[in-house]
């Protein structure tokens, strides 16, 4: 049977930006150069340049118990390397940030492969072996899923989503982990995921703009955006899932 | 705590403030005579990473400022956002307004009149702070902590 996979419902602007991002064949448009080098400072989990902690001796050497579900699946290259798995978490702010948390959960198991993503209402943290992890971050980190803004990485103290934004259209963070140039615009990371000083900060360029981030997010918002009211599509397709998993011990059937 | 016989209000901005406006509005809001006291409220920044794998390092936050009010000094421990008056009547309420209009020039502001403090201590309030506690703190600020309230003088 021919499939061709919807991605979800709703005929607003957030609903279709969800699509857009989940839809794996459709590449996600590149907002800003971040090296590799500064990715592995801002996540923290290893020096720049030191080689990758893995399994000893290697996994190629090591006795590995026979197993059907290995020779089906190919190894990503972390897996096969026996990399430590580490993890990176965003915050995402709730005026219209450009990825929020379930979206981000969504779109990583439709994009990556290797992947355990944790959700949760203001954050959501993927886990994966630490060579695809900097792959992954890379995309997470670069693209239009990001906004030095209205983004933060965070491994820790992530509140701040449902804050007000502050003076400078920041979100809050009680570590002000990403600090904003007020002349230049320019968003610069001085402490890394946890907290941690770092020796030289990143600079991840300017925020977007109101226009573009109204025009890209995938948030409802009745003040800042669009009001998740005003999708009846969506409202009917939540509706629809929240009465079926309400019922679902009693064995629904649909009408 | 507070005593219920004084009308209370409450200004909220639309976005957390800068030191440097904080110090404008709270300047602005002691200009106005009859202001009996005030809390500011917002989320905490604290000096030292309180949990989490860098627990106990240093935290240092370009809003976590000193500010000059009045004729005090006070160092800035939350990202105000929202800020409790006790008034010693409602009159003032008008000339407060246009006192700290000036102080919102690029975001928006809400100035509101209600009962924001606690007049009457609760049973939570006893189990964790004991009988002897700070009767003039309850409610406002926590009793146990070593910061003292501020006084401004002559703003009468």
């Amino acid at each position: 049977m021919a499939y061709k996979p919807q991605y979800g419902p709703g005929q607003s602007v957030p609903a279709a930006n969800r699509r857009k991002q989940m839809d794996p064949s459709r590449k996600l448009a590149k907002l800003r150069d971040v090296s590799d080098k500064d990715l592995v400072l801002v996540m923290g989990h290893r020096a720049p340049g030191s080689a990758y902690p893995s399994a000893h001796p290697p996994l190629s050497e090591q006795q590995e118990p026979a197993c059907p579900i290995r020779k089906i699946v190919t190894p990503t290259d972390g897996a096969k390397a026996g990399d430590r798995v580490r993890y990176i978490q965003f915050s995402d702010s709730m005026y219209n940030a450009p990825c929020q948390p379930y979206q981000r959960s969504y779109l990583e198991a439709y994009r990556f492969r290797g992947i355990d993503p944790g959700t949760l209402s203001g954050r959501q943290i993927v886990e994966c072996r630490e060579r695809d992890l900097e792959k992954y971050a890379k995309e997470l980190v670069g693209t239009e899923l990001f906004d030095t803004a209205l983004t933060g990485i965070r491994g820790c103290t992530v509140h701040g989503h449902s804050l007000r934004l502050d003076e400078n259209g920041m979100m809050f963070d009680m570590l002000q982990r990403a600090v904003i140039d007020k002349k230049s615009g320019v968003v610069k990371i001085v402490k890394d995921q946890v907290g941690v000083p770092l020796d030289a900060e990143v600079k991840l360029g300017k925020a977007m703009d109101a226009k573009w981030l109204k025009a890209n997010t995938t948030m409802f918002h009745s003040v800042s955006g669009v009001g998740f009211r005003d999708d009846p599509e969506y409202v009917e397709y939540i509706q629809r899932i929240h009465s079926l998993r309400t019922k679902y011990g009693f064995m629904p059937k649909e009408a | 705590m507070t005593e219920a016989t004084f009308p209370q209000c409450r200004v909220d901005s639309e976005r957390f403030m800068n030191p440097e406006t904080t110090e404008r509005l709270l300047n602005q809001i002691i200009s106005v005579p009859g202001v009996r006291r005030m809390v500011l409220n917002g989320p905490r920044l604290p000096a030292t990473v309180p949990y989490g794998p860098s627990k106990g390092i240093a935290n240092p936050h370009p809003m976590r400022k000193t500010i000059r009010v009045g004729d005090q000094e006070m160092e800035l421990q939350v990202h105000v956002g929202t800020v409790l008056l006790e008034l010693e009547n409602r009159d003032i309420i008008p000339a407060l307004k246009a006192a700290i209009e000036p102080v919102f020039r690029d975001f928006s502001f809400h100035i509101k009149e209600g009962r924001f403090m606690k007049t009457e201590p609760s049973l939570v309030d006893f189990c964790k702070y004991g009988p002897d506690a700070d009767k003039e703190i309850i409610g406002l600020a926590d009793p146990n902590s070593r910061s003292k309230p501020i006084i401004i003088q002559g703003t009468k």
